[in-house]
């Protein structure tokens, strides 16, 4: 009995690995047949950001019909690991919310930051008592006194001032912040950063930041965490990234207008975020590593960024280079990948005309 | 039979006796019914994790998933299926020789001081955070050995991690075997790799099957120290063990339920459901097993 | 005959090379995480364990700083001691659920739930071990954290009158409260299956004897037989603490992920050592100084040192336990 049942196991543990390893040779002899046939197969590695994760999660499979030759293979780690496994040359293409620091662009000369789309991100409140179809208006420099701690209050006198007409509660504003580095991050205190001089100077601005220590902000983990954790806290106050716009607002909250530099209050959508990408064309250098935030225009939403793809312009093999450039090309193209079809899903807006050229130069140098 | 039995009755502090022994009575069914209530409850909470991850797993279940790679938001898990299996069966090949020879060097061989140490070492080994394993799969394996985010990655760290749970477990059922069968298949004149294939393995099998299904699940398990090893694919494996990532279940659990869309939320959710299930059949064979070795003995 | 020996000796060559790897995988991960984290103690020395601020200081600034010949993005600075309260009563919260449940619940295993019912139970608690951290985690930000804002929180903070750190606000669900229940519920499996098989060994004659001199069934339990298993089960304790000390992915998903403050009540948002290298390496990447690296490297080194401390005291526990009960196992 016990013997039978010993060889029974025996029998499964085997089975399981056998099953394993045929599945896998299953699996693969198909793509060494069809590699003998058709043209050689490029496999293409992007991994980074989680916010353009879902942008190359609906590339994939239609660039597939384009380039059936080419595999690639996105995944969501972060912006920080896209940028150093592209470096590295672990990956052909890194995916990056911030451009590269100048120090790493000092020590990897041939790094390429390549504008892939524009995407933006909006402040979202959670406040019983106001209607859904008034917007709060927000500044950045109010957003950094309520992040350090010095607005406590939704009726503080600077909040009313600039919403005449909406009853405040006098209730403690609870920040929350992302706790992983995030692009996110990055752009609302690049905003902070540049409409507050005391945030300047203690915090600054990156994928992470030394968040100060106000009682009873919260932390939470990824943009869905944050919305999560926005719905479930009362007077709470956050910064979303606009792929999860919709999500947001079916959870009952707010979305907030924010004040340009030229003064306006403004929400984010099409008009406004094209509008802040157009007009700071002139602004972008020929690396195009610039922040976008906070830019000129009267029409312009004050928070949108470049989503970059980090590329070695030296690839390992001119097959490979090519592929790169080819399937980077097609992403930048208005009839490829920044096809309305892609860009609405995720929010995201495609390069404007005249930016599309300077990344298109750039993709360009990527050589084998 | 045992000799500091008699003492440890003598030191037992009996409550006095005087005091009402109704209330006493009273107190002991009381207690008896919160150790109930304290079991039931860890019944109704292992029912409740299980029923949160089928009712919302079982939506997404279908064939499809097993049938169609990842692609986009949605898609199937084939590709995390082979992943996982790929990367367990690799890191078995690796943790199971090492682990099951050293398991049996230190129950039969070792002398003391070092049979000691390696139990020791391998139980810190077993402490180690995953997270610190993942760091050093990250910073040694892809980027100083250059493998990148790849299969022989994923599966050395996972290796480390299952490693000392099979020592342990060989060790252990090797030395609950009496000592008098070895030696007296040694004295027979067996060679003693001869003695452990006629005698020793047979007895010792089932606990060394039931520590390998064990490491299996905790392998199945594990995400952090594959996040930055292992990478991810929405392809499904190939042969090359180094520079290609590969897919795997919790990967789906942990950064689908982070994206804005209710598809790869359920996708998420049936990656839950479909661990489980795997976890569940583990399980039940570890069950058997034991079963079938506490018969023996 | 001959080369049965030499198979023989071939094998047992094998068998001692494998016997001591993991003593070289350890060494392997203890030098090149100590070498990783050096640079990050020059720079901060002792003030790591008792500041509250971590910063990695500004990489995007054009500069950086030398400090103790260290160097660094300025406005770096690396205090990990909220990560270790967070880490320390999280895992305490999780001992002080699961312990009286884990040892009730055996106790009721042991003595009074029939056999035939326990071939179905024990498995099922035993189940709770092989469930993987991220369905922990999926379970918790589904079921508990909601549970713990609306229902367990506004409850327990109406004692918070009485009970100092009950008190304040609940907050999300997502905090201190909410990691040491997932915690609990990881390591009730580990400290049950020990205690319930501890248990099984002690001989029926000394609670017998006891029953016979007028103790309840109940004191026999707790006075005769718990106190002879008890340092194996204190080791099981430790066990499923350091369990509790290493967790990475739940506690992620559940913990609110706090920075720079320390917990204020029962409630709070924390991060753990675990959690804090697994949210911070991504950003840490781009820090052309490396340092920030060097400092999860040394938070790494930390819970290292911490988990050998707790798994050397649990292994003397056991083994001393098991003594006696006078069983080796």
């Amino acid at each position: 009995m016990t013997n039978k049942f010993k060889k029974a196991s025996i029998m499964t543990i085997t089975a399981l690995i056998g099953a394993g390893a045929l599945s896998a040779s299953v699996t693969m002899v198909p793509a060494f047949a069809k590699s003998h046939r058709a043209a050689p197969v490029v496999k293409l590695q992007e991994t980074g950001s989680t916010l353009l994760y879902p942008l190359f999660q609906l590339w994939v499979p239609a660039y597939k019909n384009v380039a059936p030759n080419v595999q690639i293979t996105p995944s969501g780690t972060g912006s920080g690991t896209g940028i150093q496994q592209a470096t590295d040359g672990t990956v052909q293409i890194g995916a990056s919310d911030a451009y590269m620091n100048n120090h790493l662009i000092q020590q990897n000369p041939g790094m390429l930051n390549i504008p892939l789309a524009i995407s933006a991100q909006q402040i979202m409140y959670n406040l019983p008592g106001v209607s859904k179809n008034v917007h709060l208006k927000l500044t950045g420099n109010i957003l950094a006194q309520i992040y350090t701690g010095k607005i406590r209050y939704w009726n503080d006198p600077q909040i009313a001032k600039i919403n005449k007409g909406v009853k405040l509660p006098h209730a403690a504003i609870v920040p929350i912040h992302r706790t992983d580095g995030s692009g996110d991050t990055f752009l609302f205190t690049t905003l902070l950063t540049d409409t507050n001089q005391a945030w300047a100077n203690s915090i600054s601005y990156n994928t992470s930041v030394s968040w100060p220590s106000v009682s009873g902000a919260l932390g939470a983990n990824g943009n869905n965490g944050v919305v999560q954790t926005a719905e479930q806290t009362k007077y709470s106050v956050a910064y979303v990234g606009i792929s999860w716009l919709d999500k947001g607002l079916q959870g009952g909250l707010g979305e907030a207008m924010i004040q340009n530099r030229a003064g306006k209050f403004l929400l984010p959508n099409n008009a406004t975020i094209s509008a802040a990408a157009n007009a700071q064309v002139g602004k972008t250098p020929k690396n195009e590593r610039v922040s976008l935030i906070y830019g000129p225009g009267s029409n312009s939403y004050p928070i949108i960024n470049y989503e970059y793809a980090i590329v070695n312009e030296k690839q390992s093999s001119p097959t490979v280079a090519a592929a790169v450039k080819n399937m980077l090309l097609w992403a930048i193209s208005p009839t490829g990948g920044n096809k309305s079809t892609f860009m609405t899903k995720v929010h995201f807006l495609p390069l404007p005309k005249s930016i599309a050229p300077l990344s298109k130069a750039q993709i360009n140098k990527i050589h084998g | 039979m045992n000799p500091q039995m008699n003492s440890s009755i003598s030191d037992v502090v009996l409550p006095s006796m005087e005091i009402n022994s109704q209330r006493r009575r009273l107190k002991s069914i009381a207690l008896w019914g919160v150790s109930m209530a304290s079991l039931l409850l860890v019944v109704l909470i292992v029912f409740d994790i299980l029923f949160s991850v089928v009712s919302r797993g079982v939506p997404g279940l279908n064939w499809s998933v097993f049938t169609t790679q990842t692609s986009g938001i949605a898609g199937g898990l084939q590709n995390a299926i082979l992943g996982t299996l790929m990367l367990i069966v690799i890191s078995m090949v690796i943790s199971a020789p090492l682990g099951i020879l050293g398991g049996i060097y230190i129950a039969l061989f070792a002398d003391s001081r070092l049979a000691a140490l390696v139990r020791f070492l391998s139980e810190v080994l077993a402490g180690v955070p995953s997270i610190v394993i993942g760091y050093f799969g990250y910073m040694v394996l892809v980027l100083q050995f250059k493998m990148g985010f790849s299969a022989l990655a994923g599966s050395l760290s996972l290796a480390i991690i299952t490693l000392p749970y099979i020592v342990r477990t060989t060790d252990a059922s090797f030395r609950q075997i009496p000592s008098q069968y070895f030696e007296g298949a040694i004295a027979l004149g067996l060679t003693p790799l001869m003695a452990l294939r006629t005698v020793l393995m047979r007895l010792a099998l089932p606990g060394v099957l039931t520590g390998l299904l064990l490491a299996l699940s905790i392998a199945l398990g594990e995400t952090a120290p594959l996040i930055f090893t292992a990478g991810w694919s929405n392809f499904n494996p190939n042969l090359q063990l180094v520079k290609n990532p590969v897919a795997y279940l919790t990967y789906v659990v942990w950064t689908y339920l982070n994206e804005p869309y209710k598809a790869a939320h359920q996708l998420a959710y049936t990656a839950a459901l479909l661990l489980v299930i795997i976890v569940l059949i583990l399980h039940v064979l570890v069950r058997m097993l034991q079963r079938s070795s506490t018969k023996q003995a | 005959m001959r080369s049965a020996r030499i198979r023989s000796r071939i094998f047992k060559v094998a068998a001692g090379v494998s016997a001591v790897s993991p003593l070289f995988v350890l060494l392997f991960l203890a030098i090149v995480l100590i070498n990783d984290a050096w640079p990050a103690f020059r720079f901060q020395g002792f003030s790591f364990y008792s500041g509250i601020t971590w910063n990695m200081g500004n990489m995007y600034a054009n500069n950086t700083i030398i400090h103790n010949g260290v160097q660094g993005s300025p406005g770096a600075t690396f205090g990990i001691l909220p990560f270790i309260v967070g880490t320390l009563a999280s895992s305490l919260i999780a001992i002080i659920i699961a312990v009286p449940i884990s040892l009730l619940s055996a106790f009721a295993l042991v003595y009074k739930v029939p056999p035939s019912l326990v071939k179905w139970i024990s498995p099922i608690v035993e189940l709770l071990a092989g469930i993987p951290s991220v369905v922990y985690g999926l379970w918790g930000i589904l079921v508990l954290a909601p549970a713990i804002a609306n229902l367990i929180g506004p409850w327990l903070s109406h004692l918070g009158h009485f009970i100092p750190y009950l008190a304040g606000p609940v907050g999300s669900g997502f905090g201190l409260l909410t990691s040491g229940i997932v915690l609990a519920v990881m390591i009730i499996p580990i400290i049950t299956a020990t205690s319930r098989d501890l248990l099984m060994q002690v001989p029926h004659l000394p609670i017998e004897g006891a029953r016979a001199l007028g103790m309840t069934s109940f004191e026999s339990v707790r006075h005769v037989a718990m106190p002879l298993a008890r340092r194996g089960i204190i080791g099981a304790v430790i066990l499923g603490w350091g369990r509790a000390l290493g967790e990475t992915m739940a506690v992620l998903m559940v913990s609110g992920n706090a920075m720079n403050y320390l917990p204020a009540n029962l409630y709070s948002p924390i991060s753990t050592m675990a959690s804090t290298i697994a949210s911070l390496l991504d950003s840490a990447m781009t820090d052309y100084t490396m340092l920030s690296i060097h400092a999860l490297a040394l938070i790494a080194v930390t819970l290292l040192l911490i988990s050998m401390i707790t798994n050397l005291f649990a292994r003397l526990l056991v083994q001393v336990g098991r003594r006696d009960i006078g069983t080796e196992v």
